[in-house]
């Protein structure tokens, strides 16, 4: 029973990390119906600068937490500019005859795709080049006592982390609901040559989307990366491939299911590792995307893309 | 108010405008008949800003819009209710109504005229909470409609608002537009369905293959074959 109660908590709060990584992720798909694949690319690269800070120049932990969601942010400008902004939907066509996308979709979201993937290796090399050996120390936030309650253990950073993350859910949730500025956001989302119509600035409302999912993703990156206390440049290829499955199994881009995608995806992995094992754990992980992306119509359609950035 | 002088946009090597001129009046509701493949269409998204012309101008109350972003046009007091309606599926009514006065920063008088709208249109108030993708066409309609309003734009350019709806709705719309109308808006209204209009527009120009080929009041439209070509297109002698 008790192992039980372990177990459960363990998987809360390793869904809430997972929530945060997939919640920049969700967000650039349900604003620009793009996938961003240099998503963690961009995260790996902004802690490798953290990292390089702390153990070349001795930069204190918030320092180091500050340059990498800073360096996101920047990184996340720069792919924009690069993958997004010149295959962005300038919808300088009609919606119908000459010119007009077929189904919603036309070459330029393959486009939007590959060179994200071409981005995506660039960075990695960068990363590489900064700090060439494998594994890189990562500062931690420094807590050495676990909390107990009754018999079950808790780590107080993980608690951070849980918090951090359902507090920048919701918020972001909340914020897309009620200010002009997330009704914008929604709209453009939602379709946009009627943003352009009455009279939304597309093109800026999506550069700055882009880059705040980005700082995000730079949020979710320290916090994981503090708890272990190292990085690799795989790490960059984990937040994608977590982030894609949470976003997936909440809806890409509503940000609220990026919570349950979370929390549904570390109670799968964490009973998945007690019964199987650490082999179980990813086995676990894509049986269940698997399974959501399978399940009977209805549902499907609701899950698979959601069409508010918030349902 | 608008003039529109030598206008002409391509769609890469096909111009679907070849140098059209139209004038609308303050106050009056000018209306643009042609059939399917004319240019309408094209024509209004060139002047909303959406599509960038080859050449021309276009004078809104003396100054030149083209080379203005959507957003600038719309704060001159241009509100497009474009061709399918293009409402925000995913939005909430109140929400679609509230996008409509994006460029506005009066909140308080923006709630105001949003209970206006659902006095004018008690249907979408009592949808007000509604997904505007749930409404049918006719609503859908009046939503668009409502969110052009919600801009307080000075001309509204109505595009084929008539098109695949019900006569029962067609009518309402029209109703609409001659209340409007009397209202003092000016209204520049692209249509299909000249029976309609004619009850509501005090000038016409018939638009064909990207060229104006009429311009004239009502009694002259009625003397000419011009309702058939807006219908069915230039009849080419053998």
């Amino acid at each position: 029973m008790l192992e039980l109660l372990q177990l459960t908590l363990d998987g809360l709060l390793d869904g809430s990390a997972y929530a945060l990584v997939g919640l920049g992720l969700s967000l650039t798909f349900g604003g620009l119906r793009r996938l961003n694949l240099a998503y963690g690319a961009t995260a790996m690269l902004a802690a490798y600068v953290g990292a390089w800070l702390h153990a070349r120049h001795g930069a204190p932990v918030w320092l180091v937490a500050m340059s990498v969601v800073a360096c996101a942010a920047l990184i996340g400008w720069y792919v924009e500019r690069l993958c997004f902004a010149g295959t962005r939907d300038e919808t300088i066509r009609p919606a119908s005859g000459p010119g007009a996308p077929v189904a919603g979709a036309d070459g330029r979201e393959v486009v939007a795709l590959a060179s994200s993937f071409a981005i995506w290796m660039q960075l990695e090399q960068l990363a590489v080049n900064l700090l060439p050996r494998h594994l890189n120390l990562f500062p931690s936030l420094a807590v050495e006592r676990n909390w107990f309650v009754g018999e079950l253990m808790i780590r107080p950073d993980r608690v951070v982390l849980a918090l951090v993350s359902i507090g920048l859910t919701l918020g972001l949730a909340a914020w897309l609901e009620r200010t002009r500025t997330g009704l914008s956001w929604r709209a453009t989302a939602d379709l946009g040559t009627a943003a352009h119509l009455v009279g939304m600035p597309v093109p800026k409302l999506q550069t700055i989307g882009f880059a705040v999912a980005c700082a995000l993703s730079g949020i979710a990156a320290f916090l994981v990366l503090s708890l272990d206390g190292q990085v690799t440049p795989m790490f960059g290829m984990w937040m994608l491939l977590k982030g894609l499955v949470v976003a997936m199994l909440g809806g890409l881009g509503s940000v609220r299911g990026v919570l349950r995608g979370g929390l549904l995806l570390g109670l799968v992995e964490s009973y998945a590792q007690a019964l199987l094992g650490a082999q179980g754990r990813e086995f676990a992980t894509y049986a269940l995307l698997l399974a959501v992306l399978m399940w009977p119509r209805p549902m499907r359609e609701e899950r698979a893309v959601s069409s508010g950035v918030t349902r | 108010m608008l003039e529109i002088s030598d206008l002409a946009t391509a769609y890469g090597k096909i111009e679907a405008l070849k140098g059209v001129s139209v004038s609308a009046r303050s106050g009056e509701v000018t209306c643009l008949l042609g059939p399917n493949g004319a240019g309408k269409s094209t024509l209004m998204l060139t002047l909303s800003g959406i599509l960038k012309p080859k050449r021309g101008s276009v004078k809104f109350e003396g100054e030149e819009l083209i080379g203005k972003t959507p957003a600038e046009i719309v704060s001159r007091g241009l509100a497009l209710v474009p061709e399918n309606r293009l409402v925000f599926p995913a939005l909430t009514v109140r929400e679609n109504l509230m996008a409509g006065a994006y460029r506005r920063r009066d909140t308080a008088a923006i709630r105001s005229d949003i209970d206006a709208m659902f006095g004018r249109f008690p249907r979408l108030g009592e949808r007000a909470a509604q997904m505007a993708g749930t409404l049918s066409g006719g609503e859908q309609q009046m939503l668009a409609v409502a969110r052009a309003l919600m801009s307080r734009p000075r001309l509204l350019l109505m595009d084929e608002p008539s098109v695949g709806l019900a006569p029962l709705v067609v009518a309402e719309i029209f109703r609409i537009i001659r209340q409007l109308h009397a209202e003092g808006v000016s209204i520049f209204l692209v249509e299909q369905n000249a029976h309609m209009a004619l009850k509501v527009a005090q000038h016409f120009y018939l638009l064909e293959q990207g060229l104006v080929t009429f311009s004239g009041t009502p009694g002259e439209l009625a003397e000419e074959d011009v309702i058939q070509r807006a219908y069915l297109g230039r009849q080419r002698a053998a």
